[in-house]
């Protein structure tokens, strides 16, 4: 049968207003069900024809999934709450700066304006083949056309790389996992909590997700607790484009000093494997060493320990082993050249001389 | 330069930059277009934005194969699903036929030429048929119920593999265009040309292969060039494919009425696309009514529309009913055209001043699915002007490929010659210890310079003027080059710093257009445009060159476009940036012309003599004072006089085309016609040199354009906000090439997998200097009377190319081989020191 | 009911990926139907055993020369049996578990335990056609015969009871036929299949075959090992029940009580040390057989 993209097929929308019918609905339709956040990664499957849910379920209109609220222990995060409202939110950048950068270089302030958090921390891989709709692992086939002979990868994946090769394409996942944050998930039936660094799947685990979530489950908010408030972080995201582009690496860390000195840190990096990956080793290597170069380089070289570069992907050993690098040390000159290439606002372009 | 006497070389010299619109009332002043309120209003309509009665939509079927045979199609289960209308298949479509083109001329029918569906599929993405229904998500789920069967046949994505002995074809029929032999008739002819192994050694090396290459030219004497260098340079660079990715994409719309086909796209020439359509339709001229207000780029994409306006053409007459057929930014990315990537590899010889001895260029250039390209073409005559060499061989090979169709994009060839180019002048400069800017210097063309190879009687062509060394000299000083270059930082952290200069141009006019002019009895000027409107305001601009003759305020003038119903005059297309300097021509030639009939009518009418009278502020008046009359009055007596004045006699100079235009209006006012004749022995372009400044980080690989400015040297500028934005724009174009837009392709499947924007990359408004900067000598062209060139295309080489040599500047000459250059091939390139990049592998 | 689950491929056509996984429950339904049906059978229809008497003078003349505990696997043959049993083992539950929701990393453990399997394969063909007695293990005439026999017997009509089995029953040598021709299938397309992963020992490239090729090698692969489901389980049925326990003992300890081996066994047909006069032809290798 002919294959068509880029028209929308026909479901049933669907727009609870609460959780307790969202999970309601889940549960009712199960495998029939999609569910939609910002609708950012969703419409794209759609469009493509690829995924052909019976039900959309939108959770747009669900408030109790929206804001940012303070507690005792730290902030919750509603799962429905903008990108742009927690990179522009006075507690987030109080405390927990890490995240509101993060998530201000996800891709532009349009997608930002609509993209929401619980959406970008479950969106899919952006593997071209398997968004192309081939049916590859990922897809529930038995095949990797990125990790081939000629398999175009270069921005794929350095570590797991037994099956899928696809990377993890998130910016807030790696500063959540820094930050210990817990996700909290529901069903119709049940509640439970897992840590940032268990939500996030790799093909060992399922193949075909990237997140814990199970069919009939929501991601209903994201805690963050005070454990690393205030300490001195590091994110940085690199990708080709200043805007609208996925990261081809991005690194988080958290890390508290004293005397110079290393007390306590937690350092991620995604999009070099099918899941953020925590660098736990590299955290305790460098625990009780000074924040110099010396343990920078250290750190690097023992973050790329087993990296397996793809044809086309080699440049990520080096990148990796540099951001660690600076998630430790710090890049030089780095604040006034991030704040002019990365948000410029409007400004009157010199388009007359 | 060589044929020029000191005189005019001196002359050359002695320009300097003017005022923008000195002397002028009209040209370059910035003003409002006629057409910018609906575009920033959105009330301008666009293809999509029609809609008629009973309206249908349809959706193509691409083929998921890159080359392939349709042996069935079964859409009898798709045909029975309600509200779905018809389809239409390539037995549908009208095949190749021979036809006349403007000057008489029968060109054959090519058989290796594109249709608008197709049977026998040769890139991804090729329309094979088409589905009406009511709405388009009913036609797509008809669609997934059409059974195909296809037989793949054998593919090859990449030029150089389908050079390898015992590899596929492109074609059943062969792999290589040749030029025609003599005696043959028509365009390129399609051979089977295969190289050895051992050509093929140097390609391990990461070096271009030089098998044997169907087309060659040279002048001078390379051998002693090379030998008197003080330095030989043998370099081989790839440049990207990129599609043009218009804005708008080939979205139509078409209905019949009366026996005549109404169709709505976008175009790059509202005049020229009538003949294709009757072309492509098989029908004759004058059933066509073509519609296109408004368009969303074209950037040599859309010169004539595009092929695919067939499909709802014809699918409308079998359905008898409109049929809307909106094409998707996926479909596009098939569809939509791009520019060829070519492969060169260059030796290129310079003295010890920097000047250059020899070029002795090879390029393996990618033709896609569709016919040969120029662009090879292109980059060797664009090489041969922009540098001037005395000495020059260019061989080419254009292979076919099961890639997208490739067609003009802005600067073809040229752009490609500049980023070949110009990173050799660059490297060549650090070698010789010389300025990059000095050595340009010695380099640029300027006055009546030659270019290209020598024709059957062993001369070179000359272009009109070129004041390119002045454009670098001032751009230079804009730019602050010799300071920035003083106080460049070795290394700040992790953070080096380049600057780069580079040189540019294109082919910037044409000539013999026709322009059409009717002074109406209210006294209002309507000037008919048969221009596309694809946003470089050029449609409008020219036309102030008739009224700067007429010397007439300008909310005096309406301007009719966009609807071939309304009479337009014979027009170029714009494509090749002939714009501005072809339809200001025949804009000045019609405004004298009118203003010959307005002098003629009043002495007529008032007495005297027509030289008696001058035309200004809408009035005709006797010099010196005395009666005189309005533009209302002179048309009422215009309508009187008949005859030349009112459209029933026409200028016998202009084209069939715009007599008949004038000739359906007779009797609406003062009609003027004319063509430009305005004599020039030179072919027109246009010039920049471009400076930008980059900033790369050696951990990450990341770099940041800090700052650009284009110098131009484009004659008069007409209307420099406009000015301003092609040059400007057309560079972002090129900085595009540099820094990361391009094709992805599988070669195992020869499918393309990076389709969506996030995924080939144009670039941001973002990844662009917020302050880039432009000026313009506006030191007017000699051979033309408003002395303006076009700028649409020149200014792309020169953004790619000056990105390109600032990178090679902060971070040394070993890093890149091939274009874009992205901060994978930084990083592992610097920490190896060497290109580290596959240098020669297609789509990566 | 699909048998296979077909998908997309990049060129739009239709291509088999592998089989449908609820063939799986299919194969589990069938080997439980058959434990079923074996035991109501054994319970209520199977006739007693029956054996054509020996031939004069064979068990008074030999029942002396055979030992107390007859020989039946050696060492190296029951290695190889539980090597396998275990790596079969390992190769169901990693490629089913993950396929019912247990998800962990199996393929790792997947083509490692195929790795194994196939050495083992390999050291056995090699093994049975040279050091054992090969044709022990396929049907002669003898079981053809015997098998009529049986057939007609149960039916009621009249026919010799059938003489006592060689070293193996036809039941079991058809078994071994079917597993033999199972595990050679998911072996040979398993180990192309570690083309298609990151392992130690290949370069991966998935475009050894066609799409096609592969699809229908993943087909295979999986029909072949839904079927082991079933076969596995009737061998581990059979393994333990009451009357194959003798049998089941001797591929642990090696060995079957002579009683056992003279009640099922024709001395004639599988000779062990001391027993026959054929013993010089067939030698103690025999006893080897697995």
């Amino acid at each position: 049968m002919a294959v068509i993209r880029d028209v929308m097929p026909a479901f049933d929308l669907l727009q609870p207003g609460s959780v307790a019918e969202a999970a309601k609905l889940l549960d009712q339709y199960r495998e029939d069900a999609w569910v939609m956040a910002g609708g950012m990664d969703s419409l794209d499957w759609l469009k493509d024809r690829i995924k052909k849910p019976k039900v959309l379920v939108d959770l747009s209109g669900i408030d109790e999934l929206k804001g940012i609220r303070q507690t005792s222990k730290g902030l919750e995060i509603g799962s429905m709450t903008t990108l742009t409202e927690i990179a522009e939110h006075p507690l987030v950048r109080k405390d927990f700066g890490l995240l509101a950068e993060a998530v201000s270089l996800v891709a532009s302030p349009q997608i930002r304006n609509q993209a929401t958090i619980g959406g970008n921390v479950s969106q899919d891989a952006r593997c071209w083949y398997y968004r192309a709709g081939w049916p590859c692992y990922r897809a529930g086939g038995n095949i990797c056309y990125a990790d081939t002979p000629v398999g175009r990868n270069r921005e794929h994946a350095i570590f797991g790389a037994e099956r899928c090769v696809a990377v993890n394409p998130s910016d807030s996942a790696p500063a959540l996992i820094v930050l210990d944050a817990e996700f909290i998930i529901r069903s119709s039936t049940d509640h439970r909590g897992v840590t940032a660094e268990d939500y996030f799947i790799g093909p060992k685990t399922d193949i075909t997700r990237m997140h814990s979530l199970r069919p009939g489950e929501l991601l209903t908010a994201i805690r963050i607790p005070y454990t690393w408030a205030g300490t001195k972080f590091y994110f940085e995201k690199v990708r080709d484009r200043n805007v609208w582009d996925f990261p081809l690496m991005n690194v988080a860390s958290a890390m508290e000093l004293t005397g110079g000195n290393i007390q306590r840190i937690r350092l991620a990096v995604n999009a070099v494997a099918a899941r953020p990956m925590r660098l736990g080793n590299v955290e305790a290597a460098v625990r009780g060493k000074p924040a110099n170069a010396a343990t920078g380089e250290m750190a690097g070289k023992m973050a790329v320990q087993g990296a397996i570069p793809l044809q086309f992907n080699a440049y990520k050993i080096p990148l990796m082993r540099n951001l660690v690098k600076r998630a430790i040390v710090g890049a030089s000159p780095r604040q006034a050249e991030n704040a002019l290439a990365r948000d410029p606002g409007v400004q009157e372009a010199a388009w007359t001389s | 330069m060589a044929g020029m006497s000191a005189i005019e070389l001196q002359k050359a010299e002695s320009e300097t930059p003017r005022p923008f619109g000195a002397g002028y009332k009209l040209i370059g002043k910035d003003y409002s277009t006629n057409d910018l309120v609906a575009k920033v209003t959105g009330k301008a309509k666009y293809a999509e934005d029609f809609r008629a009665e009973g309206m249908l939509f349809c959706r193509l079927v691409l083929s998921p194969m890159p080359h392939a045979r349709v042996k069935r199609i079964n859409a009898e289960k798709a045909l029975a699903m309600p509200g779905v209308r018809g389809i239409l298949t390539p037995a549908d479509v009208p095949g190749h036929a021979d036809y006349v083109n403007d000057n008489g001329t029968t060109i054959k029918a090519n058989r290796w030429g594109e249709l608008a569906l197709t049977d026998e599929p040769m890139y991804q993405g090729e329309p094979i048929l088409a589905v009406a229904a009511v709405d388009e998500l009913t036609a797509a789920n008809a669609i997934e119920q059409i059974e195909i069967e296809m037989e793949p046949l054998p593919f090859t994505t990449d030029p150089l593999e389908s050079l390898r002995p015992g590899s596929s074809n492109a074609r059943l029929d062969g792999n290589v265009w040749i030029p025609p032999q003599p005696g043959q008739h028509g365009g390129p002819q399609l051979t089977v040309l295969k190289w050895t192994e051992e050509d093929f050694a140097p390609y391990k090396e990461g070096r271009l292969p030089m098998g044997h290459a169907p087309e060659e030219w040279s002048y001078g004497d390379i051998d002693a060039g090379f030998k008197n260098a003080a330095l030989v340079l043998d370099e081989t660079f790839l440049t990207p494919d990129v599609s043009h990715q218009c804005l708008e994409p080939r979205t139509t719309m078409a209905h019949w009425q009366n026996g005549k086909l109404y169709l709505y796209t976008g175009t790059q020439s509202t005049f020229q696309t009538v003949p294709a359509i009757a072309r492509w339709m098989q029908m004759d001229e004058d059933k066509v009514v073509f519609i296109s207000e408004y368009t969303g780029g074209g950037f040599g994409s859309k010169i004539t529309g595009a092929l695919t306006l067939v499909v709802p053409a014809l699918l409308s007459k079998k359905l008898n009913a409109p049929v809307m057929m909106r094409i998707s930014r996926e479909e596009e990315q098939f569809i939509g055209r791009a520019r060829p990537g070519i492969r060169a590899r260059v030796k290129t010889g310079f003295a010890k001043d920097g000047r250059i001895t020899a070029v002795d260029m090879f390029l393996v250039s990618d033709a896609g699915s569709y016919g040969s390209n120029g662009d090879g073409g292109a980059c060797g005559s664009i090489t041969s002007l922009l540098y001037q060499p005395p000495a020059m061989r260019w061989r080419n090979i254009t292979v076919a490929t099961n890639t997208p169709p490739r067609s003009a994009q802005s600067a073809p060839g040229g752009m490609q010659a500049i980023a070949i180019m110009e990173p050799i002048l660059a490297k060549a400069a650090r070698k010789l210890g010389i300025d990059q800017v000095a050595l340009r210097r010695v380099n640029s063309p300027e006055g009546k310079a030659e270019y290209g190879p020598p024709n059957h009687e062993g001369k070179r062509a000359r272009v009109t003027s070129c004041y390119l060394k002045q454009a670098l000299d001032y751009g230079a000083k804009q730019f602050n080059w010799q300071e920035r270059v003083a106080n460049k930082p070795k290394q700040i952290g992790t953070k080096v710093r380049g600057l780069g200069v580079a040189l540019s141009t294109y082919h910037g006019g044409s000539t013999g257009f026709d322009g059409l002019i009717v002074i109406t009895p209210e006294g209002r000027v309507r000037i008919h445009s048969g221009i596309g409107n694809l946003g470089t305001e050029a449609l409008i601009d020219v036309h102030r060159a008739a009224a700067e003759v007429l010397d007439i305020p300008w909310d005096s003038v309406d301007i009719v476009w966009g609807d071939t119903s309304k009479h337009l005059p014979y027009t170029c297309h714009s494509g090749g940036s002939q714009t501005v300097h072809a339809m200001t021509r025949a804009a000045h030639a019609v405004g004298l012309e009118c203003r010959q009939r307005l002098q003629e009518v009043a002495a007529k009418s008032l007495g005297g003599q027509p030289g008696d009278y001058e035309v200004a502020n809408l009035r005709v008046s006797r010099k010196g004072g005395g009666a005189g009359m309005s533009f209302a009055q002179a048309a009422q007596h215009a309508i009187k006089l008949g005859g030349i004045y009112d459209g029933h006699d026409v200028n016998p100079d202009v084209n069939k085309a715009t007599k008949q235009a004038v000739t359906a209006m007779a009797g609406q006012g003062l009609i003027a016609s004319a063509r430009d004749k305005f004599p020039h022995n030179g072919d027109s372009f246009s010039y920049l040199a471009c400076f930008a400044e980059v900033e790369a980080d050696v951990e990450t690989g990341v770099y940041r354009i800090v700052d650009y400015l284009a110098y131009a040297d484009v004659g008069t500028v007409v209307h420099p906000a406009a000015l301003g934005g092609q040059v400007l724009g057309r560079s972002t174009l090129g900085i595009a090439h540099a820094i990361g837009q391009k094709w992805v392709i599988d070669p195992q499947y020869g499918v393309m997998v990076a389709m969506r924007f996030y995924q080939n990359k144009p670039p941001t408004i973002l990844d662009v200097p917020v302050n880039m900067k432009w000026n313009a000598l506006n030191i007017p062209d000699p051979e033309t009377p408003v002395g303006a060139r076009g700028c649409g295309e020149p200014p792309v080489g020169g953004g790619c190319a000056s990105i390109l040599n600032a990178l090679a500047d902060a971070l040394g000459d070993n890093i890149f081989q091939r274009a874009p250059v992205n901060c994978d091939t930084i990083l592992t390139s610097y920490e190896a020191g060497r290109p580290m990049q596959e240098p020669l592998v297609a789509h990566i | 009911m699909d048998f296979i689950t077909w998908a997309t491929g990049p060129w739009g056509r239709s291509i088999p990926i592998h089989i449908a996984w609820s063939l799986m429950w299919w194969a589990v339904i069938a080997g439980l139907g058959f434990m079923i049906v074996h035991a109501l059978y054994v319970i209520i229809v199977a006739p007693p055993k029956k054996f054509a008497k020996f031939e004069k003078g064979v068990e008074s003349a030999n029942a002396g020369a055979i030992p107390e505990r007859v020989q039946r696997h050696s060492l190296a043959a029951r290695a190889f049996h539980w090597i396998m049993a275990v790596s079969m083992f390992t190769l169901l539950f990693t490629a089913f578990l993950p396929k019912v929701g247990v998800h962990f990393n199996w393929v790792l453990y997947h083509w490692i335990a195929g790795c194994v399997l196939t050495v083992s394969i390999v050291f056995h063909i090699i093994h049975a056609s040279f050091y054992m007695d090969f044709w022990s293990i396929w049907p002669d005439r003898t079981d053809l015969r015997d098998a009529s026999r049986r057939v007609l017997r149960f039916f009621g009509k009249p026919a010799p009871p059938p003489s006592r089995f060689a070293k193996y029953p036809l039941e079991n040598k058809f078994y071994h036929g079917v597993i033999m021709l199972a595990a050679l299938a998911v072996a040979v397309t398993g180990l192309f299949m570690m083309k298609r992963v990151e392992t130690i020992f290949f370069t991966r490239n998935p475009y050894l075959f066609s799409d096609m090729t592969w699809g229908l090698m993943y087909v295979l692969h999986g029909l072949a090992g839904v079927g082991l489901i079933a076969l596995v389980m009737v061998h581990v049925y059979m393994g333990i029940r009451p009357e194959k326990l003798p049998i089941t003992k001797s591929m642990i300890f090696g060995w079957m009580s002579r009683d056992f081996y003279l009640e099922e066994h024709d001395p004639e047909r599988w000779a062990v040390k001391g027993s026959s006069p054929s013993q010089e032809k067939r030698g103690y290798a025999a006893s080897d057989a697995d």
